[in-house]
């Protein structure tokens, strides 16, 4: 038992399909969020973002104008984005290791691949609420550190060559 | 050897666990079973919502046959990609790999062939008309359906 107030919690649903927002957000109520709200394309979810501030955002990837990696890329780097570190969950058909790192260096927390169940919904927001990644800035990134978790494990040599907030990464300072 | 660069690394404040509290100790069951139970009862609508986007699914394909240009195709991709992402959901395992094929021929590739679009849309229609959720007969069509597209993607 967690005991989580999801019904603290403002929630974004981005989704073009109208079935697949309230799938996801029937889950969502069930786990006894309230406070959950939605949008049919990127663009409404960019204004959305910026009106309600939503503490986890669940967006598609695929739709028409704007894609939802468009908008990750937005609400990261725009000096209009509401919250860059707000988490984001992509909620995608796409499963190939290909799409995974796209949505990774475009700044995305956590990927869960269609069909959605809510073991795998409640298992990422319990993610990025039990595991919340550190932020990295770049010249040519910002967001989620894209590293693996459980990188403490690391083997090889030490490249981290500055103290606790700088250092040297080889994976992140190379172009994607 | 790649050029390094500094980068910054920090660690902004959990707001997320400050706000719902609990534990890290596993999922939550009950709330799970509570969340599964809940779709359950949209199960009913499931029928109605897999129809709507295979309607989708033929009027976007009937808009690539009219006028086929990269606006017309990207539609009937994310169509398809819509059926792929939801038909396993909506109890159409047969449907979703089906419209994967069809995802597979349209990814990119400025000559896929209209008959071969046309055959995945009807073999979708066929699956949820029907309600075919496995069978040999659906499963040779999806295999020979995932052949052709195959064969055309070789041949560029």
């Amino acid at each position: 038992m967690n005991g989580y107030r999801f019904d603290r919690l403002r929630i974004l649903v981005v989704d073009d399909n109208p079935h697949m927002r309230k799938l996801v957000t029937t889950i969502l109520q069930a786990f006894g969020a309230n406070q959950i709200f939605d949008a049919a394309d990127a663009q409404r979810g960019w204004t959305m973002l910026r009106e309600i501030n939503p503490d986890v955002v669940f967006l598609d990837w695929m739709m028409g104008g704007m894609t939802g990696l468009d908008l990750v890329k937005m609400v990261r780097t725009s000096v209009a984005s509401a919250n860059p570190f707000v988490p984001i969950v992509m909620l995608t058909s796409y499963a190939q290791l290909d799409h995974v790192r796209a949505a990774r260096d475009a700044g995305v927390n956590e990927f869960l691949a269609k069909p959605v169940s809510a073991r795998a919904i409640l298992t990422r927001l319990t993610a990025v609420i039990e595991h919340p990644r550190p932020y990295v800035r770049t010249k040519a990134y910002f967001g989620p550190c894209r590293r693996r978790r459980g990188h403490d494990e690391y083997r090889g040599p030490e490249r981290r060559v500055a103290g606790a907030d700088t250092f040297v990464d080889v994976a992140e300072a190379m172009p994607a | 050897m790649p050029k390094q660069q500094p980068i910054e690394l920090f660690m902004p404040p959990n707001m997320l666990k400050a706000k719902v509290g609990g534990s890290a100790v596993g999922l939550d069951s009950a709330a799970i079973k509570r969340a599964e139970q809940a779709m359950e009862s949209l199960k009913t609508e499931f029928t109605d919502w897999i129809n709507a986007d295979v309607r989708k699914l033929g009027e976007c394909r009937d808009g690539f046959a009219k006028e086929p240009n990269a606006d017309s195709q990207g539609d009937l991709y994310r169509a398809a990609h819509d059926l792929k992402g939801q038909a396993l959901t909506f109890g159409h395992p047969m449907a979703a790999r089906v419209a994967s094929s069809l995802c597979k021929l349209l990814d990119g590739n400025t000559n896929a062939p209209l008959a071969l679009i046309d055959a995945h849309v009807d073999a979708i229609r066929v699956i949820v008309k029907q309600n075919v959720k496995d069978s040999a007969i659906a499963n040779m069509l999806a295999t020979e359906l995932e052949g052709r597209v195959a064969e055309a993607l070789a041949a560029g």
